[in-house]
């Protein structure tokens, strides 16, 4: 039974980005919790199998965060420690974004605001088949700048995917500075309820409060689609990356790389 | 040719629940019958068209086979990375359809005309062109779109021209169509609304060799390599801009493989000035009967 410890997690992602010499650890770090709680108690897979056919589907459009969702798929057991390890080695097959070519991705987006209408269609279809499925889709709110997203909620509202569950991850940053600072956003939930969306605000790092929104959410008796807010750190778990719009371009160290390990080794379970 | 499209559409989706039908809000009367006979597979995802081909795809990863349909100014340019991405890369099979392609919206202007789509979408790997010349080809054309499982864009340029086959003509995917032979050092090798323009031009000549592209992606390079070799002058012709479309594709396996003149023959890389109906929008970019013939009797001297 996996636990998806945040902790354990995290320092995966930190192999990772040190490994690969790779940027985006911020992006990474504020949908850890996220992740766990979906992959934990939500998402279902026969056999572990991220291929069955009738699995629950998890579609990260905001493509940057993708080295949490490895951390995740390592697991699973869908990657290895060699996938972790040589991450971003020539010739292998896990890129800085999610790519739909690796077993276990849904999609493939970095390029933002394509992956909800993909998993828009995904939900659609599972719609028609009356298979039950359902679809989750985490889109950042830098993404949301983008005007595909609002093309696709009239759609998903329109036609009625209650089985779509759309988790904005508000960690309040994107590439340039804060959103705020870059594209006033307003208040996202209003927006997302005048879309005609099931929306919630969480803490975006509080598990049982997740596990239980979630819950809540999809047990609705709505034709609507659900959304949740959720209210995130960018650079979560490690202090001299939290809130600090530098860890999404900047690489990891020895010296940082160690003290962010030691970091998460020093934390209360 | 858009009848042709609409029945051979029809008949599919009656028979497989897999096939749906997107639109962006286009299409009026068109529709009208698929909507009638398969209301469930019909789906207008509004004036939405980024969202509408994403949802495509997504729908296509849950098994279904959209057809997406659009305005060829807008599917494929509006939406080309969401065709790269969404579509191409998983190679997904997705039908494309640009409709009123070329200059056909003459009286609307530069947003809805469509002269670069070929270009655009020549160098996404994976997928498939179709440009068809006359319902006959239109009818293969869905015929093997129907039975391929891969990304395909189906270009449909003006629709009420002659036609210039006889009967469906048995073309398999990048095949050439003969339409004339000839021993003219000269042959014309065009595609869409030109094809029948080439026959009529090459009327004037006798002995010239008209073939008709209804595939520019694939496209069979020895066929080209065999045609440029009969002839000393292959003129491409094609309702798009001379850059990236036809012509290019011909000049591209002519100069690697058996250097051969090639002209080519359509839009000279300007928008329309004017508008005006679709003849006056042809003539003014050099690609009516008379100009076409012009040039023609020029290049024979």
């Amino acid at each position: 039974m996996q636990k998806f410890d945040t902790k354990d997690l995290r320092q995966t992602i930190l192999k990772m980005a040190y490994a690969g010499s790779t940027v985006h650890i911020g992006c990474a770090f504020s949908i850890v919790e996220i992740l766990a709680v979906l992959y934990r108690s939500h998402l279902k897979f026969a056999n572990n199998d991220p291929e069955d056919p009738f699995r629950d589907y998890l579609v990260l459009s905001k493509g940057h965060g993708v080295m949490a969702q490895y951390a995740c798929m390592h697991e699973l057991g869908w990657l290895t420690d060699e996938d972790i390890q040589n991450y971003f080695h020539d010739a292998t097959v896990l890129k800085g974004l999610s790519d739909a070519h690796v077993k276990g991705l849904e999609v493939s987006s970095g390029s933002l605001g394509h992956g909800l209408s993909v998993g828009i269609g995904l939900a659609l279809a599972a719609k028609r088949k009356q298979t039950k499925q359902g679809c989750f889709v985490i889109v950042g709110d830098g993404e949301i700048n983008e005007g595909s997203i609002w093309e696709a909620l009239l759609f998903a509202t329109h036609f009625e995917l209650s089985n779509l569950l759309v988790i904005v991850d508000e960690n309040g940053y994107q590439a340039m500075g804060t959103t705020h600072e870059v594209m006033q956003l307003g208040n996202i939930s209003d927006k997302f309820r005048a879309f005609g969306f099931e929306t919630r605000e969480v803490h975006g790092h509080d598990e049982l409060e997740l596990d239980r929104v979630i819950k809540d959410l999809m047990n609705l008796n709505s034709k609507a689609p659900r959304a949740i807010v959720a209210h995130t750190v960018k650079g979560k778990g490690v202090s001299f990356m939290e809130d600090d719009n530098r860890w999404h371009y900047t690489r990891l160290t020895e010296d940082t790389y160690k003290s962010a390990i030691a970091e998460l080794n020093s934390q209360e379970p | 040719m858009r009848n042709a499209f609409s029945s051979a559409l029809v008949a599919a989706a009656k028979s497989d629940p897999r096939i749906l039908l997107l639109t962006g809000d286009h299409g009026y009367t068109l529709f009208d019958e698929f909507r009638q006979a398969c209301p469930d597979q019909y789906i207008n995802a509004g004036v939405a068209e980024q969202n509408m081909v994403g949802v495509a795809a997504g729908l296509a990863k849950g098994g279904f086979k959209p057809f997406v349909y659009g305005l060829s100014a807008f599917v494929p340019i509006r939406v080309l990375e969401q065709i790269k991405l969404d579509v191409c890369y998983e190679n997904l099979p997705v039908i494309f359809i640009g409709d009123g392609a070329g200059v056909v919206y003459s009286s609307l202007g530069a947003s809805h005309q469509s002269t670069e789509d070929i270009a655009a979408l020549r160098a996404i790997p994976n997928i498939t062109i179709l440009s068809p010349a006359d319902h006959y080809e239109m009818t293969q054309c869905m015929n093997l779109a129907l039975r391929t499982d891969r990304p395909i864009y189906l270009r449909i340029g003006k629709s009420d021209l002659p036609t210039v086959h006889l009967s469906v003509p048995d073309f398999q995917l990048g095949e050439l169509c003969q339409i004339k032979h000839g021993t003219n050092k000269m042959c014309f090798i065009a595609t869409g609304s030109m094809v029948s323009t080439a026959i009529t031009v090459s009327e004037k000549f006798g002995e010239i060799a008209v073939w008709s592209a209804p595939c520019i992606k694939p496209l069979d390079t020895e066929k080209v390599i065999y045609i440029s070799k009969r002839h000393e002058l292959v003129v491409t012709l094609e309702e798009h801009s001379t850059y990236g479309g036809l012509g290019s594709v011909i000049a591209e396996i002519t100069s690697e493989h058996s250097p051969t003149k090639v002209y080519r023959i359509g839009i000279q890389d300007r928008f329309s000035k004017f508008c005006g109906s679709y003849q006056y929008l042809m003539k003014a970019h050099d690609l009516d009967f008379e100009s076409v013939l012009n040039i023609a009797k020029r290049l024979n001297k």
